[in-house]
Formats: C-alpha cells, structure tokens, sequence
C-alpha cells in the first residue's frame, strides 16, 4: 500500500510525461519511419510520396473513426466486420456512380444507409440478443462476404464518377486533395462530439462503468447501437473514397483494413477495454500503420509478410497496454 | 476441558477495527449461538475460525492445543466445517458432486460409485422433506433455493467436521425443513459434535441453541445458557448501555405525513427478495429502512428506481401513478438513488470530476452539448454543498479518497433537485467528516422538502437520522417504529422476530 503511494508521489519528468503520450510516440515513430524509408530508397520521403501516404492513410483513418467509436464503447467493443462494409460500400457505390457524376449523391447516401443499416443489426445483436462483439460482427464479415460473391457474381463491376476519383486524388485546397481534407473534418468532428456534446460523455461512461451509466440514466443500449451504426457509416465513406482512389472495386478490396483499423486504435492509445484514448490519436496511428506498410513494400516484402508484421505489431501492443494496466492496479 | 476456545481475537482493516476482543467457548455437544447487530464483528471472528480472515492477534485453542489457522485448508485440517451461503456451490454440478466436493473419493480418477454412496447418506438424512426432484443425479442449478440451501447443508455436514459453524442456514428452508434439520443437529450434539449456530430468527435461535454468545462492537460481552434467558434479555445484552438516541438527534415530525402530503407512496409491492411492502413517504421526512443486512431492504430501494425487477404494487409519486421500468424512467419522474457500492453503481472510473458529477443534468435538461464552463458552475456549488476536496473538474475522479468520490455521486443529485431521494447505505466504507457532510446535507435536504429513505447497516445512524424506521425482516416490513419507539432495543427486537 505504502509502496505503490511512493511510487505514484514521485512524479516523473515533464519530459518524460510528454513523450509518452500514444500521440507523442507515434509521431516520433512516423518521422524516423520515413527518414528510415528515405535512406533505404531515395525519394521515399518527397513531398508527392507523402501526399499519396496521406490519400492512403484518410482511408484507413475512416475505417478506423467507427472502430475507434465502437471500441471506446466498451464491453469488449470490436468491430471486425469493416472490412466486409468498405467491399460492399465500393460496389454499391461503383455501381449507382457507374462512371458519372450525376450518379455521386445517390452512391453516397446510398452507401452510408448501407453501412448504418450493417452497423443497427450489429449493435441489435450485441445490445438485445448479448452475443459477444466479436462474435457478432465476426458473422457479420462473413454474411457480408458471401454477400458480396452473391452481389457480383465474380465479375467486378461498377466505375467510380469522375469527380470522385478527383476528390479523393487531386489537389483540392492549398495543394491537398478533397479526402485529406474530409479526414480533418471528421477528426475535428470527432474531437468536438467526444469531447463538447452528451454523447460523447455517454460514449465514455458506458465504456469505463456500464453499471454507473445505468444507474446515472444513460442510455446503455441505445448509445451503443449508435455507435456500431457509426462504425458501419464510417467503413461505408471509407469505401466510396477507396473506390474513387482505385477506379473500379475489385474482390475483397475491404479485407485489408479490418487488423489495421483495429492497430491504428490501440497505436492511438484507446485501449482495447474501452472509456478513455480518442481520435487524434488513432489518425496519428493511422499514418504510422500506412508509413510501416510501404516501407515494408519497399523492402520487397510482399502482402503475407505485412500481414505477419501487422499481426505481430497488435500484439506487442497488447502486451505493452497489458503491462501498463497491471502496473496502475 | 472446551472443544474450542478463542481468546481476545482481534482484526483491523485499514483503520477499522473490526473485532476488537472476540472470546468463544465451545463445548464438544452443544449448539453454540452467536449473536450481534449488523458490524458487530460476529461474521469476522468466523472468518477467522474459517480460515478466510488472518486474525491480528489472540489466540485459537481446539482440544485444549493452541492452534494457528493459516487458511481454509488449514481450518479443515483442524476440524473446523463452514457452511457458506449459496455462492459456494458449483451449478453445473449434480447434487452428489457438491456434496463431496471439499474432498472428492478417489485419486486423479474420481471414484463414482464411492461418491455416490457417501453422498446418499446425507440425502438420506432430508428424504422426507426434501421435495420433488431432489436426487443425488440432479443438477443442482435446476432446483428450487430452499433445495439448494439443502446441499449447503449437506455439504456441511459431510465435512464430518467435530466444530461445524451454520452462518444463517435457514433462511430459505421451510417449517418441515427446519424441523428436520434442528432433528439432525440434536443428533450430532449426542455424537458430542460441536455446532456454532448463526441466525437472525430468535424463534430459532431458542428452539436449537444450548448457549448464546453476544457480540457488540467488535467485541464479546457475554455467554448465556438458553435456558437461563429469554430473547429480551438477549437483545438488552446486544443493545448494551449505548445512548437510544443522540443528543440533538431531532424530534420526529410525526404529523409530516399529514401535513404535507406524500411524495412517494408504495402498496403491496413485490420483487426478488421482498414481498408485499407498502409504506409513504411524506415531503421533508427521512424514512429509515433498518434490520439486519440484506432483508430486502436494498432490494425495495432498487427496485423502485427501476435497476432491479419487480413482480408487482402500485407505486405513486406526488399522487400520480408510476410504474417502474429502468433509471432512466425514473430519474426523469424525479427520483435518485445512491448506491453504496460506489465503485460498482456510482463511480464512472478514470473519467474526469465534470463527467462523473453532470450526467443527471444532462438528461433532467435535455441537453445536447456539454460546454464545459456553463456545466463547471451548475457543478461547483454542488460539489461545495458536500465540502468536496478536489484539485480539479478535469482531474479524474480515481484520484480522490473514497468519501470523496461517494460525495461526487452524490452531487450528481444535486444539480437538478429530485423529490425522492433513496439512499442504499450510502456511507459504507467512507471517513467519519464524509458521513457528518453527508447526513448535515441529507438534513438539509429534508428541510427544503426532499423525501428521503435511508437504508443504513449503521443502527447508530438510523436512529440518529430517520424520523421513522422501518425495520425490515425476511423481505417483509416487520415493524414501524415512530417517535419515542426508535430504539435500538426495538429496532434489534424486529430485526430477531420471526419471519
């Protein structure tokens, strides 16, 4: 008892406190990623090589703001069925844009009701049938996988509208292109609804006591459909953006982001249990998780080796946030 | 020469004492009672004989042979048996398994045919009252409660234990149940075994005991024979010269029912754990839910606001009906409730001050956004209505002592003003200046027109505080006690009647 009141009396540095902030170290770990990257292969740290990082990085970073959500929600909170969402969301945005303009607004609302409407069935099954995140949003991938082979038949399908793909690749204000500028506006929104509105404090009291909130009239069930519904919403704007960076969707083009998402959260220092971290954070994490891919990519690793890479990355995480909490009990 | 002997046991948590000189003679053959209010330290000197609680000082004699009981194990090895409550029994397990759980025939292999046949004894011993469906192959999650206390029982008595303690093993069971079981026990007397009885029914306490041992305030005051005494005399032991009613304490507005008209009224309401309870609340009175731990006095609390289910009653706030349905509902109809189990019900850990005290606010006003310098002064006075110490709003509220955190739970109550407040034990485990705050603003409360109900496992509290007590006994509201009857003999008399 005595012990741990020392150990907490004797406050570290400032420094030290600065640095190990999650945001801190991530952006640390960013720039010596890219000088790494730099010395390894000229021209990997240019000013057009980041801003590609960057289109690459608003993707996963989408992704991540509802597994963020979700996350932070607590009682386990995962969502791996993103993946699943952002293929769909491509193809049914590919196919309602089929090539035009006039075809933007019906693909995006149309995607993001796809999404939320995945992300309701998500939250019904975790808050009324209680069936564990995990393994709720896990059969969800695969409903939404053979969805998709149903969907397509095989056959890709579906164009990305010229000012989409616009949007998400050419220069839109001050030299960046339109996604990098939808990216700040969700973290600046984000920031704002976690921090300044009800909601946001609801989100955070469900996921550090669920029972407190309950007894304090929070709507438990209710906040938490609303975040799976996010998260859906989130992967479906993630998808339609995918599809305007690549041209046309192909098999699976989803299926990449479900670990990474999930990485780019904990990176961001929300941990896994949920009701605290949020989303400046995971953007920074985001960037990281993109930066560490491509110089994997330019190291000649290919797709199997990034894969182990990013698995093992989550957990030496886990281990350092397991750690981290033994020490605070 | 005593079976058992203890002797100036003693032990501490933290600064509280919680057994201060416990002494207990047991002789080999008798049923010995032990007897105490709510905190008096009866159930740590058995945890202490049970191994579960290391004592501080004193000292054990079994056999006239000082002994040191390092653990449960350690207690069985010394021949001490326990009944636990329900808690102790595997589910999935047959009835069988349970019984001969504490120490299985067989090696690595479990010997079944074995287990079984040193299982039927002692489901031989209830045949007749155990009811349908008990066997030794039943699953014990599939049977009625009185059954399962049944294989508590049994797995008590297949310890074959020479001291065995029965903390409250009767609660659940029936008049034939009980009977058979009292049977038993003057049987295992004959064997010279030893028994140390723990119960709350005086009824039963003088059917099965032989002598009884009092307990006040951490500390033994006397043994009696049974025989020798009556459940007055026992209860003017428990009650001990300590003051009916403190100084200053106020004068009870007995007519505050009619003058003011009632704010909470309940009829015939039942749930789990209570039945048929039916009391009012009147504007500005403190009603006090008293009795021993757990007699459904929680229970009513939460299931007024919603948190537990109720099976049925009519309920009415300020006249005008209610039906419980969740917090939510009920914090809206103007009702609060502080549980004192703060770190499971209250506390919303790691987040900061502000978060954990303007929930309430937030639904109560409907807001939408949470601007931190217009809540910062809803929030303050809240906080300086309780003498709250904090360095921050932004600090997390992890960061304060425990008083100090029950006061932040509090003070979400106080923002917008409910018109009842249920208060669960709200001072449990909290500092002595915290519970003065509390109860001088609970006071207070009353004086604006609160209606308060305050269940405290402090008798000293209750009398101190309530301007009627409502003593609570097997779920059921056994006794009012208004004006010149709050006293501690009364209170602890209700709390032993029979249920």
């Amino acid at each position: 008892m005595s012990a741990t009141t020392q150990t907490q009396a004797a406050t570290p540095s400032p420094v030290l406190t600065f640095l190990k902030q999650p945001l801190v170290v991530a952006l640390i770990l960013i720039a010596a990623l890219l000088l790494l990257g730099e010395a390894l292969s000229p021209g990997f740290a240019s000013g057009q090589q980041i801003l590609r990082l960057l289109i690459v990085a608003a993707l996963l970073g989408i992704v991540a703001a509802g597994q963020n959500l979700v996350i932070l929600g607590g009682r386990e909170g995962i969502d791996l069925s993103v993946g699943g969402v952002v293929s769909l969301s491509a193809i049914i945005g590919g196919n309602l844009m089929n090539g035009t303009d006039a075809g933007i607004l019906p693909a995006i609302l149309g995607c993001i009701a796809a999404g939320a409407v995945i992300g309701l069935f998500n939250g019904l099954g975790v808050t009324l049938l209680r069936i564990p995140p995990l393994v709720m949003t896990l059969g969800m991938l695969g409903v939404l996988q053979g969805l998709l082979v149903v969907i397509r038949n095989g056959i890709p399908s579906g164009r990305a509208a010229p000012g989409l793909s616009q949007f998400v690749t050419q220069p839109f204000l001050l030299g960046l292109p339109g996604i990098i500028w939808l990216w700040v506006a969700i973290g600046l929104l984000l920031a704002f609804m976690l921090g300044r509105t009800v909601f946001g404090h609801r989100i955070y009291a469900i996921g550090s006591n669920e029972q407190a909130a309950f007894m304090a009239g929070v709507p438990v069930k209710r906040t938490r459909i609303a975040l799976f519904m996010l998260s859906g919403a989130f992967a479906a704007v993630a998808g339609m953006c995918l599809i305007g960076y690549s041209g046309s969707s192909f098999a699976n083009v989803g299926e990449q982001y479900m670990l990474p998402s999930i990485i780019a959260v904990v990176f961001g220092g929300t941990p896994l249990s949920g009701g605290k971290g949020g989303y400046t954070g995971t953007m920074a994490g985001a960037v990281l998780l993109v930066v560490l891919q491509s110089i994997l990519t330019t190291v000649h690793i290919d797709e199997s080796g990034r894969q182990m890479v990013f698995g093992a990355t989550l957990l030496i995480l886990m281990l350092f946030y397991g750690r981290g909490r033994a020490m605070r009990a | 020469m005593s079976k058992l002997i203890m002797r100036g046991v003693s032990k501490a948590y933290g600064a509280t004492l919680a057994l201060r000189r416990g002494d207990l003679t047991v002789e080999g053959g008798e049923v010995h009672v032990l007897i105490g209010s709510n905190g008096s330290g009866k159930s740590t000197l058995c945890k202490v004989l049970a191994g579960s609680v290391r004592p501080d000082s004193g000292e054990i004699l079994i056999d006239g042979k000082a002994v040191t009981i390092t653990g449960p194990h350690a207690a069985r090895t010394s021949g001490i048996g326990i009944f636990y409550q329900e808690l102790s029994l595997a589910g999935h397990r047959t009835v069988a398994e349970n019984i001969c759980l504490p120490d299985m025939p067989g090696g690595i292999f479990v010997d079944r045919a074995a287990l079984e046949s040193r299982a039927q004894r002692y489901i031989a011993l209830f045949d007749t009252v155990s009811g349908e469906g008990f066997s030794a192959e039943a699953v014990v999650e599939n049977l009625r409660a009185d059954q399962r206390q049944l294989v508590e029982i049994m797995k008590a008595l297949a310890t074959e234990a020479p001291i065995t303690i029965f903390d409250e093993p009767t609660s659940a069971l029936d008049r034939a149940q009980v009977d058979r079981f009292f049977e038993i026990l003057r049987d295992l007397k004959v064997e010279g075994r030893s028994i140390i009885f723990i119960s709350h029914r005086m009824d039963e306490i003088f059917a099965i005991g032989d002598r009884v041992t009092v307990i006040r305030d951490g500390e033994t005051v006397g043994t009696e024979k049974i025989a020798d005494t009556n459940p007055g005399a026992v209860i003017r032991l428990m009650v001990g010269g300590q003051d009916e009613l403190a100084p200053g304490a106020s004068a009870p507005p007995a007519t505050a029912a009619a003058r003011n008209g009632a704010v909470l009224t309940i009829a015939n309401f039942s749930g789990k754990g209570f039945a048929n309870v039916g009391f009012e609340v009147a504007k500005g009175e403190i009603l006090g839910f008293g009795g021993l731990h757990g007699q459904g006095q929680s229970a009513v609390l939460r299931a007024i606001f919603g948190a537990n289910p109720s099976s049925g009653g009519t309920l009415a706030l300020s006249g005008s009906a209610f039906a419980p349905s969740d917090p939510r509902a009920a914090i809206r109809r103007g009702l609060a409730y502080v549980s004192g189990d703060r770190s499971r019900d209250g506390v919303i850990s790691g987040r900061p001050i502000l978060e954990n005290v303007t929930p309430i606010h937030y639904l109560r006003q409907k807001l939408f956004l949470a601007r931190p310098s217009a809540l910062a002064e809803r929030v303050k006075p809240a906080l300086e209505a309780l003498h709250t110490k904090f360095a921050g709003l932004s600090h997390p509220i992890n960061s304060l002592s425990g008083g100090n955190q029950q006061k932040i739970v509090i003070a979400r109550w106080l923002i917008d003003r409910p018109d009842v407040l249920l208060l669960d034990d709200p001072t449990k485990g909290i500092d002595l200046s915290a519970k003065a705050d509390l109860f001088s603003l609970i006071r207070k409360l009353a004086a604006e027109g609160m209606g308060i109900v305050l269940y405290s496992s402090e008798d000293a509290e209750l009398l101190n505080n309530a301007d009627r007590i409502l003593v609570f006994n097997g779920g059921k509201v056994r006794r009012e006690l208004t004006g010149a009857d709050r006293t501690r003999y009364n209170l602890y008399q209700a709390a032993y009647e029979a249920a």
